[in-house]
């Protein structure tokens, strides 16, 4: 009698573990999706292994966790700057060569990435309470995923990134870039890998079908497979109800949300720093679509 | 007559009856397996809501899970020192003094308190930080020193000698992210109760002569006074946009380590 595969990641179970062995989801948790399709993306159990190459990742806390990697000796992860928790002496760490680092400068990425290098431990965590996902990827598989969320990855997957090119600027002057204007994409090349974010606040989870489309709050986007493809939506908001003269010229006028197309899956948090402009008083945009009352 | 059979704690070593369901000392849950990582770190222990912790004549119960609070009902005679601003609430009865800290005019000009404020019972007073994270019991034993990270401590009980030490090498202080100083807490023939509040989740490692870990200054929270620390620079490029270095703070035993999860990052870095 064979094992069932994580439902979240389709990796075979070996029936012994508690969670999965390839994600950290427990196996007590199956997606259980609301009405609307959305799944709540379990917390990764405290203490949980987590296997890729011939390391282990272990998850450890619950407000803000911890990656805490082992390494097998010619294995090894590479990582922000500044998410490195601990590392025993014996791990060695080089930095992690970059193309387009003033570009990266321009859009306030971190400029140096680092690699540490096993045998030996090493831990990470991001300064913000939260939850930790791990997402293995399979060969060649990639995702994209919003600045600033990624933590920690395997060595076996690539790291690129690309100009979002969405954007819109307001009547009182501003630029915005609703989901930065870089964003990370990773890749898994010739062997499966594994990539760690860190999320702010919940996590949920949807595969859109081929076609089908979802507007997503642009703040809240976690990431996204690549085969998704995400523009600019501005949604006319309504002003019938609206009756005194400050209140005409004060409400939003527009909303602007990302339109996210399938196929594939798209991951949202549920806290999110709110733009200056939400896009109440959009003038111009990148490329959009756009809904009128 | 068959002795009174007790257990140990596995976090405050403190002696519990075998019924007990947590540490009268510390609040650890004695019932629920101890949670520690493959590479050796444990994990402060999740203290059950209203969990009572004892020490003097009074308690201390612990309140909330994302930013618990700690609420004492002092008895009388019994006192605590705080810095004033992690004061949540307290009876109408409890009187509140203040008490210059040695250091003085040093330690303000080093963005340190100089002077806490005692609460002495009878009567209830309750604190919390503003901030998601964990409370870390330490019971301290007579002849205990411990060292913490500035305005990390939350409160301790009128036992508890409180005082600084001066972060050695100048190096250390610039980039070992405690500034000029650290609190050093002191027990001598009593033991006493600290109170800290860690920023996400704590962990505490317990390093033999000579092992040494490289820790995130930031992520620094507590030690035993007889482990060592010193800050090593890693040098990651040749550094043209000016971001060449990380820096590290080498803490090498014997002694017990705790971190935080959720730290801060220094202008240095």
């Amino acid at each position: 009698m064979t094992n069932p595969a994580c439902p979240w990641c389709g990796a075979p179970g070996d029936g012994a573990s508690l969670s999965c062995r390839a994600c950290g989801a427990a196996w007590a948790s199956p997606p259980n999706p609301t009405d609307s399709g959305w799944c709540e993306v379990p917390p990764i159990p405290d203490m949980a292994r987590i296997e890729f190459g011939r390391s282990t990742c272990q998850v450890e806390g619950t407000f803000v966790p911890v990656a805490d990697m082992r390494l097998e000796a010619g294995d090894g992860v590479y990582f922000a700057q500044q998410s490195l928790l601990w590392k025993e002496p014996a791990v060695a760490i080089s930095r992690m060569p970059l193309r387009g680092a003033w570009r990266r400068l321009f859009a306030g990425l971190p400029l140096v990435m680092a690699q540490a290098h096993g045998p030996g431990h090493a831990a990470f965590s991001q300064d913000a309470p939260g939850e930790m996902i791990a997402v293995p990827l399979e060969h060649g598989r990639s995702l994209d995923v919003r600045p600033h969320a990624f933590l920690v990855a395997s060595l076996a997957v690539h790291y690129d990134w690309f100009w979002t090119g969405l954007w819109f600027s307001t009547r009182w002057g501003g630029i915005y870039y609703p989901v930065g204007r870089i964003m990370d994409r990773f890749t898994a090349g010739t062997a499966p890998g594994l990539l760690v974010l860190h999320a702010a606040g919940n996590v949920f989870l949807r595969h859109l079908e081929d076609g089908e489309a979802l507007l997503v709050k642009p703040a809240a986007l976690l990431f996204k497979d690549s085969s998704v493809r995400m523009r600019l939506h501005v949604e006319q908001v309504g002003q019938a109800g609206l009756t005194s003269f400050w209140g005409s010229i004060l409400a939003p006028r527009r909303c602007v949300w990302l339109r996210m197309t399938g196929p594939g899956r798209v991951a949202i948090q549920s806290a999110y720093q709110h733009l200056e402009d939400d896009g109440g008083a959009v003038s111009r945009s990148s490329p959009s679509t756009s809904q009128d009352v | 007559m068959d002795p009174v059979r007790r257990i140990p704690c596995n976090w405050c070593q403190s002696q519990s009856l075998e019924d007990a369901t947590s540490c009268r000392s510390c609040g650890a849950p004695l019932d629920v397996r101890d949670l520690i990582s493959d590479s050796g770190w444990c994990e402060a222990p999740h203290l059950q809501n209203r969990t009572r912790i004892y020490f003097g004549n009074s308690t201390c119960q612990v309140e909330g899970q994302i930013v618990p609070v700690a609420e004492m009902s002092l008895a009388a005679g019994d006192a605590v020192f705080f810095e004033h601003h992690v004061l949540l609430w307290k009876d109408q009865t409890v009187p509140l003094t203040t008490k210059a800290t040695p250091g003085g005019i040093k330690r303000q000009l080093a963005g340190m308190p100089f002077i806490v404020t005692i609460a002495t019972g009878p009567g209830r007073i309750a604190f919390s930080r503003d901030a998601t994270g964990e409370l870390v019991v330490l019971p301290l034993h007579p002849g205990m020193e411990l060292d913490v990270r500035g305005h990390a401590f939350l409160l301790a009980s009128h036992h508890v000698r409180y005082s600084f030490v001066r972060v050695k090498g100048l190096c250390n202080i610039l980039f070992g992210g405690q500034g000029m100083y650290m609190d050093r807490f002191v027990t001598t023939d009593r033991s006493g109760l600290l109170l800290l509040h860690g920023f996400g989740n704590v962990f505490q490692r317990v390093l033999k002569p000579g092992e040494s870990i490289q820790v995130e200054p930031g992520g620094f929270l507590y030690k035993d006074a007889s482990v060592t620390m010193d800050v090593e620079m890693l040098r990651l490029s040749s550094g043209f946009f000016g971001v060449p270095v990380m820096n590290l703070v080498r803490l090498t035993g014997p002694g017990r380590v705790g971190i935080q999860s959720m730290y801060h990052h220094h202008e240095t870095e």
